[in-house]
């Protein structure tokens, strides 16, 4: 069991040379989160609500956020090798481990190297695999395409939830556009997918949670159908008027589903 | 002072409501609006205006952009054979087939030595960082995209000049085990080699590898920042200071027989700023990693800051500022010198003067709806009137006159 932290703790943690900015909230069973296109904002509600049922553990990815990035650190084969190097590091025997878009390909690529120190997993609105032909993109181009049809696409209330870059501190924009240049470096090419993946995610052997907002426009809820159907005995569950980042429009339904799959 | 001539052969007959409505000329635009037997029309002037320049003595250069209404120009080899095939006389600068989009550097030093080949040696090669739409065009990650740049460069300039066979190259960004060019190039040693850049930092690797720099339509303050970071870093490396020989500048230029007939051809040259630029968000200031994220402020608000003094203008930035001005702006800018032989030759010698000198001048002597009989008619006016006395102006140590 971890410590409870009365709010979401900021903290270092040094995997070789890299180090880790890392989000520390809650008590519980210890549950890595990785996060997606941003880095989880401390203040977001999901996380005191999660913090009720686990342990939290939530670094920033190597030239995200804070953590740094040493220059020959830039391919996801580095990230995924980043998080074995950490969970081999950690004292508890298992984790839970969760992944929210870009992270949920993390952690899918994880639980197929290191399942024996995962119990869970939890993959929500996760890239990472190519589903459909050759000329149907499974994953919306967030580089390619215009920002605002990304944003129309990226929430299911885009008004109430998309971040409003006016009432954004110079801090907040700078950290928005590190992880923007950062997403880029590690998921341009094959865009947001490892080819190989799908045909390893059989050998997944942990409970498996696929969860999805159900208005997804960046991958849509029928591409998250396919991905648990790939994984053994996966469930798959949709969160309604949530879209790519059901954690932050819909905290509570979503902690709620998560906490359900925890306790179950 | 030597000149040099390019049309970037622009695609202007789209309809304006087709234009726009469309949140970018670039990239996105369906071909369907490309006519193909327009398209052949202007290939066909194009090629025309170069050969004219065989005549006049005005050295040729051959351009590369994607996937817009800018340029039909997507494959610079091309259009470089050709050239190398049909003048005989004047120097051909390739600046050039965008490497950084490129996957195999090896194939574009054999294009290359192909037209140095055929050009029996007339070949200067200049290098371009691209960006911006062609990224999505080309599908090359926007990051890292100056350490591909000097990688490519170093791969083409070896798979150039080495005679002695097989040689292996496992770069960071370029892999080519079995590296053995043929033809090798005409010219007996590298190519003089050129690079297109505006910011002080990579001015600073063009000085210190002894390229030839060229700024492309950035004015006399942009200029002379890049000009200058070029010095200094000679300077640093402790190199002998740069002769004038090693800048360039290029501007869009038309040349009347009245000083108002020639301003009248330069407005039509503005349609290349005031229309095929434009862009949208994604292909521009939002592009990853463009600009540092201590930049984010200025282009995430709604509302952006202006830049600092002291700081230069990104590309995107400066593709910016550059739309919607009239050709009176931009002959003030020293981006357009147009007017008669006289205002125009006046016009150039000033602009030589502000940043320090250079060697050489390239006229973008063909954009928009001005035609090929205005443009056949400013450039012999030009080559006749106006190069010779640019001619005259000598070779001498680059930044005569600046601070430094």
């Amino acid at each position: 069991m971890t410590t409870a932290t009365a709010s979401p703790a900021p903290s270092s943690l040094a995997i070789g040379d890299i180090e880790l900015d890392v989000l520390r909230h809650g008590a519980g069973k210890p549950l890595l989160l990785l996060h997606g296109f941003q880095n989880v904002d401390p203040g977001a509600a999901f996380l005191n609500m999660l913090g009720d049922h686990a342990a939290i553990i939530a670094p920033s990815h190597p030239g995200f956020g804070k953590s740094s990035r040493p220059k020959d650190v830039d391919t996801v084969y580095d990230l995924v090798h980043c998080y074995l190097s950490m969970l081999d590091n950690m004292p508890e025997e298992k984790v839970t481990l969760m992944g929210f878009s870009f992270g949920g390909w993390l952690a899918a690529e994880i639980a197929v190297k290191a399942g024996r120190r995962i119990d869970r997993l939890i993959l929500v609105d996760a890239l990472g695999i190519k589903i459909s032909d050759r000329e149907t993109p499974d994953i919306f181009d967030v580089f390619n395409m215009h920002p605002d049809e990304v944003r129309q696409r990226s929430w299911h209330d885009p008004a109430t939830h998309a971040p409003d870059y006016d009432a954004l501190d110079d801090g907040q924009l700078a950290n928005i556009s590190r992880n923007w240049e950062a997403l880029c470096r590690y998921g341009w090419h094959p865009y947001m997918y490892n080819p190989q993946l799908k045909r390893w995610l059989g050998q997944i052997k942990v409970p498996t949670l696929v969860l999805w907002g159900a208005s997804d426009g960046i991958v849509k809820p029928a591409y998250g159908e396919a991905y648990a159907k790939l994984i053994p005995g996966a469930r798959f569950e949709t969160i309604p008027a949530a879209g790519h980042h059901p954690h932050i429009e819909q905290p509570r339904a979503f902690v709620d589903r998560v906490s359900a799959f925890l306790k179950a | 002072m030597d000149a040099w001539f390019q049309n970037e052969v622009t695609y202007p007959h789209v309809a304006p409501e087709v234009l726009n409505a469309a949140d970018s000329v670039r990239a996105t635009l369906p071909n369907k609006y490309c006519d193909p037997a327009i398209s052949a029309n202007l290939f066909a002037e194009a090629i025309d205006e170069y050969l004219l320049c065989d005549d006049l003595g005005i050295n040729v250069i051959c351009t590369e952009h994607h996937a817009g209404i800018n340029s039909l120009l997507a494959s610079n080899p091309m259009l470089l054979a050709i050239l190398a095939a049909q003048t005989k006389k004047v120097r051909i600068l390739s600046l050039g087939t965008l490497i950084t989009l490129r996957p195999d550097p090896v194939r574009i030093a054999e294009e290359y030595a192909t037209a140095d080949v055929i050009s029996r040696g007339r070949l200067e090669i200049g290098f371009v960082k691209s960006g911006l739409s062609e990224y999505a065009s080309n599908q090359a990650s926007p990051i890292d995209n100056g350490d591909r740049y000097w990688e490519a460069i170093d791969l083409i300039s070896k798979a150039l000049s080495h005679q002695e066979g097989v040689f292996s190259w496992e770069g960071k960004h370029f892999t080519h085990r079995h590296v053995n060019i043929w033809p090798r190039p005409y010219q007996p040693t590298l190519p003089r080699m050129w690079s297109a850049t505006g910011d002080p930092s990579t001015a600073g690797d063009v000085g210190r590898r002894d390229m030839v720099q060229v700024l492309v339509l950035r004015g006399p303050e942009g200029t002379k920042v890049a000009f200058a970071a070029n010095r200094r870093a000679r300077a640093a490396a402790g190199m002998p200071k740069a002769k004038t020989d090693r800048f360039a500048y290029a501007a869009l230029l038309a040349v009347g027989d009245t000083h108002e007939e020639g301003v009248k051809m330069g407005e039509k040259l503005m349609w290349f700023l005031n229309t095929s630029l434009r862009s949208a968000p994604q292909f521009g200031a939002m592009l990853p990693g463009l600009a540092p994220p201590h930049a984010a402020p200025g282009i995430y608000r709604t509302k952006p800051v202006a830049t600092k003094p002291g700081e230069t203008a990104s590309a995107a930035a400066n593709a910016a500022a550059l739309m919607n001005s009239t050709a009176e702006q931009a002959m003030a800018r020293g981006i357009l010198f147009a007017g008669s032989p006289e205002t125009v030759y006046k016009q150039i010698m000033d602009f030589h003067e502000s940043v320090g000198g250079f060697d050489h001048l390239s006229m973008i002597g063909r954009s928009g709806f001005m035609t090929h009989a205005e443009t056949t008619k400013s450039m012999t006016l030009f080559g006749k009137e106006v190069l010779p006395r640019l001619k005259e102006v000598k070779t001498v140590t680059a930044g005569f006159n600046q601070p430094d």
